[in-house]
């Protein structure tokens, strides 16, 4: 009797009040990518819905999926994702990925890829790994999903296959020796950071093991990552600045 | 346009109001129309006065129309028990339970770090001078069950902890008259967890 259902897997990347008592919940799923819906009474007390509609439960959801926006019927928690929700810092990252990734995707196209990189990662930063790295990571690879990612593998401006030596967020990544003295704004990078990079945007998340990248080498990439969406990034990122003011946490 | 003038500016102002859609606002404009006399000029002057008397209270930020509010007033209350809330609203409904006799703080909002509300966008100040000055035992943390509620929470009880003032969370899980068979996991392990002896 479920033809007019659909059950998908996913997880909660936004949640937004809507009336007295209803909400409007942005699943990232499996299946049908982002999708929006309604949950009714989600904001009753007594509500099943309430705790299944909290940001970043991972879950099962029944849902009416139509051509706008669908109706949540039912959820059951697979994972909800605890240590993040109960941990600030955690809770900042995990917010500023979802945001992200909430903005880049387009509705009901869905992403397998997309979809295991994103639970890997908030799997990633539960699991106590530096959370600045795989945010990294990620930020990477939906840059790249967006449309705008910076060139990491031959130079920005020659294209050639040169000692890479330098970010210039100007040309849009990472550049050879021999262009340097082209973008008077470039940061020369040591070849650690340069492999970092490149490792960064290339490899799962998932199968990161234990990175330590010591505190003035992360600042420096970050740095460089904040410029370079700042300047072709597009969308502006409420918790953004939340991230910025967490060192009043610590 | 289809209405008078006087008529259609009621209903731009009907629609100024939350949940209120055009149709709505045209069937409350012209409800007003046949209400007494006095009557609209009562509710006129109810929507002046509660925008023109109310501020917020200097100690707690409550909403009042004294300042400081009625329960800063009140001597017979507690002051060595503060409880904090979002929003002003928390406080009446902590009020109608009647069991709480110690004092409130209003915090007027949460940190959500997915909107982009940080610590320094909430009344969180005046709660550290008001711990600083007055004599407080106990901070009860009242702030809402959910990602944005348990940012504060924890925000708070780290700022406060140092100073050695007894910080403690209202408990979470089943709710009076529900059922354990369709609460959902969270909700039940955090039941669990936050059990007490009988």
């Amino acid at each position: 009797m479920n033809f007019l259902f659909d059950k998908i897997e996913g997880i909660i990347i936004r949640t937004q009040d809507y009336g007295e008592t209803h909400k409007i919940v942005t699943l990232f799923s499996k299946e049908k990518g982002k999708v929006a819906a309604i949950a009714r009474g989600a904001k009753k007390t007594k509500s099943r819905m309430a705790a299944i509609t909290q940001p970043f439960v991972h879950g099962t959801f029944l849902m009416q999926i139509g051509s706008g926006l669908g109706s949540l019927q039912q959820g059951e928690v697979i994972s909800s994702f605890r240590k993040i929700r109960e941990d600030i810092v955690k809770t900042a990252y995990a917010s500023y990925l979802a945001e992200l990734t909430e903005k880049i995707f387009d509705e009901k196209i869905p992403d397998q890829f997309f979809y295991q990189q994103f639970m890997a990662t908030l799997q990633a930063i539960t699991d106590e790994k530096d959370p600045e790295i795989v945010t990294m990571m990620y930020e990477l690879k939906l840059y790249k999903k967006a449309g705008f990612a910076p060139m990491l593998h031959q130079c920005a401006i020659c294209e050639g296959n040169n000692t890479l030596q330098a970010f210039s967020v100007k040309e849009g990544g990472l550049i050879c020796q021999r262009c340097v003295s082209s973008d008077p704004e470039s940061v020369v990078l040591s070849s650690t950071l340069v492999k970092l990079l490149q490792v960064f945007a290339d490899v799962n998340v998932e199968r990161i093991g234990n990175i330590s990248i010591k505190v003035e080498n992360k600042k420096i990439l970050q740095q460089l990552m904040e410029t370079y969406y700042e300047q072709y990034g597009g969308f502006f990122i409420k918790s953004k600045k939340f991230l910025k003011q967490l060192d009043l946490f610590t | 346009m289809y209405y008078p003038e006087p008529i259609s500016k009621l209903i731009d102002s009907f629609t100024k109001l939350p949940g209120i859609g055009p149709k709505t606002a045209v069937r409350l404009a012209f409800f007003v129309l046949n209400m007494k006399e006095d009557d609209v000029l009562d509710f006129a002057k109810s929507l002046v006065s509660a925008k023109r008397e109310l501020t917020h209270c200097t100690v707690c930020g409550h909403i009042t129309d004294q300042d400081p509010c009625a329960i800063c007033q009140d001597e017979t209350r507690d002051s060595s028990l503060i409880c904090v809330v979002q929003d002003p609203k928390d406080v009446i409904a902590m009020e109608k339970m009647k069991d709480f006799s110690g004092r409130y703080h209003v915090l007027h909002g949460a940190i959500s770090p997915m909107d982009g509300i940080g610590p320094e966008d909430i009344n969180v100040p005046s709660l550290l001078n008001r711990l600083k000055d007055e004599e407080v035992e106990e901070l009860i943390l009242a702030t809402n069950p959910n990602i944005e509620g348990e940012a504060t929470a924890m925000y708070i009880s780290r700022l406060v902890k140092p100073s050695g003032i007894h910080i403690t969370r209202i408990a979470h899980g089943l709710p009076m008259g529900g059922d354990l068979e369709y609460a959902d996991e969270v909700t039940l392990s955090k039941a669990l967890e936050g059990r007490r002896e009988l």
